[in-house]
């Protein structure tokens, strides 16, 4: 077990560290609070009001498409240090990759991931079928009784 | 740590970038990548690209035809599984790939067993999908992956291989769970499955960093060599990772105390998406677990048999005692699923060429009888896929006679009884053990199909029971249609279950010779 000594040394040292940091800004920082310093951003317009909760969707499938390109990158960069030496192989190889990379992407283009317009119902609501604006009434009217 | 062969190590024939070398050099020594050796895994993964571009391209979406794809694909795969094993028939067994897939009958097993379910799951699905008003092609997609990930599981001869076979089936499964998105049931299993998954996934890999710094390789065939030559083999740090290993398969086969997630989510989940995960999950994190343990770490056995023999009887009782107490058809089904992987636990347990070939058989013939019996829980559960609650089945025999019969038979098989593939796999492991010298664990397995015979006689005498007025009306009003897919399924499932309890020596033959190439 003695060649794992160096590791646990260096576990104990960062934690270590680590705690000191914390306790030390805590003690020795000064507090001296102001609004622009609590704002979420220090620099920009100053915010009005809070930023809506509720995002849609869309955003979260243009990052998904970024997430896809951004494997694909991390992908291509060790192999295009060793292109020469990787030869045909690695160019078929790589062809096949992005080729794969690039249906999901046509996936996500084809399912309206890319659409900015207005929104085109592609099936009907998320919502369970048996479920109508007169079972939410019945339901809010409920929950407001027991209430 | 002793060992560790630290100069000529060769990276399982990962490309070793020569550091220091000048431009332009002489190419790297490539791994020879031998595509015939995961046919029928590429024609899985191929067929899934292929759908999603067609469905992207084309207009006009013929569900219908989606599956009829899917099940071309299953079958090709079948194919070219069939081709590999005559070739494994004439040529013998062989590593590809710098000796991380392996082909051997084993494997070759798993793949014919893996592309089975892909085409009775296709054949599930489709109907239901269409009842449940589910649009796009992702249940195909998913499952074909997932597919794909279960036969990389099965000729992984590296552990990193288990790994991503482990991970590719997985991630597909996580998000089938929650297919049907507008029911809360089918998100909640969703999370929960992907959490508990995660976790047993890291604990898996946890498992793979102590195995690898103890023998000083991920390669099965290369740690089979290291404990073949050390004297002392069993030290703390690889029989720490042979544990954390058997912790990682027991989370996907469902072994107790590793099942807290298997009733809520087969509860949840889509009712096809289930008896899929069901027959495949299962079959792919054995497929894993056998060849891990018989064919890697058998000289290790008397220190993991003991363990094994824990986890089994936990395994049998718990299964089989909380099915008794559920009320809703999928939990039973869901316990019933762990008081089965109890019983190819006992092969395991048994670490013998009989216990090897009684697992496989097991897990064969349980495909079937599960994926039939979900085509039946399915086709129930009418639109909505809600009315799982066991009363649902009350008088079923009068208002659909075929159905009632066809749920008799899978549900007698699971219980063992003869003339049934159930009953000669149940046979088959016990005497596996017998023959291991378990005797206690065999009897404790009679013992726990004999309560487990108990929920699954129930729920037939609830078939068979009349109905009151009030659910004779319903079931006039509400007449219970099956399908044309749904019934292939249920033919062949039960032809399957039935034709091979009476005429048994071909599948047994099969299984006794999907062997292990060690």
């Amino acid at each position: 077990m003695a060649e794992y000594l160096p590791i646990f040394t260096m576990l104990v040292l960062a934690t270590l560290f680590a705690g000191l940091s914390f306790f030390g800004s805590a003690m020795l920082g000064p507090k001296k609070p102001t609004r622009a310093k609590e704002a979420p951003y220090e620099c920009g317009i100053v915010p009005r009001s809070e930023p809506a909760e509720r995002f849609p969707v869309r955003f979260y499938l243009v990052a998904m498409i970024f997430v896809i390109f951004d494997i694909e990158i991390i992908f291509l960069y060790p192999w295009a240090v060793i292109f020469r030496q990787l030869d045909l192989f690695g160019l078929v190889e790589m062809i096949v990759f992005a080729l794969a990379v690039f249906v999901s992407f046509v996936y996500l283009i084809s399912n309206g991931a890319l659409d900015w317009g207005p929104v085109k119902r592609m099936r009907p609501a998320a919502t369970a079928p048996s479920r109508t604006s007169d079972s939410t009434v019945r339901r809010i009217g409920r929950a407001e009784e027991a209430a | 740590m002793n060992g560790l062969p630290m100069n000529g190590l060769p990276m399982n024939g990962l490309l070793v970038a020569q550091a220091g070398q000048p431009e332009g050099l002489a190419p790297l020594e490539l791994p020879n990548v031998e595509y015939s050796a995961m046919a029928p895994h590429l024609i899985l993964i191929g067929g899934a690209l292929v759908l999603l571009v067609w469905v992207a391209m084309v207009r006009r979406r013929p569900p219908w035809a989606w599956a009829a794809f899917t099940v071309a694909v299953g079958l090709a795969s079948l194919g070219a599984s069939w081709l590999m094993w005559l070739d494994v028939g004439r040529n013998g067994p062989r590593t590809a790939v710098a000796d991380a897939v392996v082909v051997d009958g084993y494997s070759i097993f798993f793949m014919v067993l893996v592309s089975v379910i892909v085409v009775l799951g296709a054949l599930m699905g489709e109907s239901f999908l269409k009842r449940e008003d589910i649009r796009g092609p992702e249940f195909y997609v998913l499952m074909l992956l997932s597919s794909s990930g279960a036969m990389f599981m099965a000729s992984a001869n590296d552990l990193v291989i288990t790994f991503l076979g482990l991970e590719i089936l997985s991630i597909a499964l996580y998000v089938l769970a929650g297919l049907d998105n507008r029911r809360m049931e089918s998100r909640e299993a969703a999370i929960k499955y992907f959490v508990l998954g995660a976790f047993s996934s890291a604990v898996f890999l946890y498992g793979v960093a102590l195995v690898y710094g103890a023998t000083g390789s991920t390669n099965l065939g290369e740690i089979v060599g290291y404990l073949q030559s050390s004297v002392a083999p069993a030290n703390g740090v690889l029989l720490a990772g042979v544990a954390l290993l058997l912790v990682g398969f027991g989370f996907k086969v469902a072994a107790v105390p590793f099942h807290t997630w298997t009733p809520d989510v087969y509860q949840g989940a889509p009712s096809p998406v289930t008896g899929f995960m069901a027959a495949g999950a299962k079959a792919a994190g054995f497929a894993g677990l056998l060849r891990v343990f018989f064919a890697t770490f058998d000289t290790l056995k008397l220190d993991w048999q003991p363990i094994v023999w824990v986890l089994a009887v936990a395994t049998l009782l718990v299964g089989s005692v909380l099915a008794i107490v559920q009320e809703d058809i999928k939990r039973v089904l869901a316990y019933s699923s762990i008081s089965h992987a109890g019983f190819v636990l006992i092969g395991l347990q048994a670490a013998n060429e009989k216990g090897l070939a009684g697992s496989l058989y097991y897990l064969l013939t349980y495909a079937f009888m599960v994926l039939g019996s979900f085509t039946v829980v399915t086709l129930v559960g009418r639109k909505g896929d809600a009315r799982h609650d066991l009363d649902a089945y009350r008088g079923l025999s009068a208002r659909r006679p075929a159905l009632a019969l066809a749920f008799t038979v899978l549900l007698l098989a699971q219980a063992g009884i003869p003339f049934t593939t159930g009953f000669l796999a149940k046979f088959y492991v016990i005497s596996a053990a017998v023959e291991g010298r378990s005797y206690s664990l065999a009897l404790i397995g009679m013992l726990s199909s004999v309560v487990a015979a108990f929920f699954y006689l129930r729920i037939t005498v609830l078939m068979y029971m009349s109905t009151d007025e009030e659910e004779a009306e319903e079931a006039r009003t509400e007449p219970l249609a099956i399908p044309r897919s749904m019934a292939v399924v249920l033919a062949v499932s039960v032809a399957f279950t039935v034709a091979f309890g009476l005429l048994p020596a071909p599948v047994i033959d099969f299984a006794r010779d999907a062997t292990l190439l060690i």
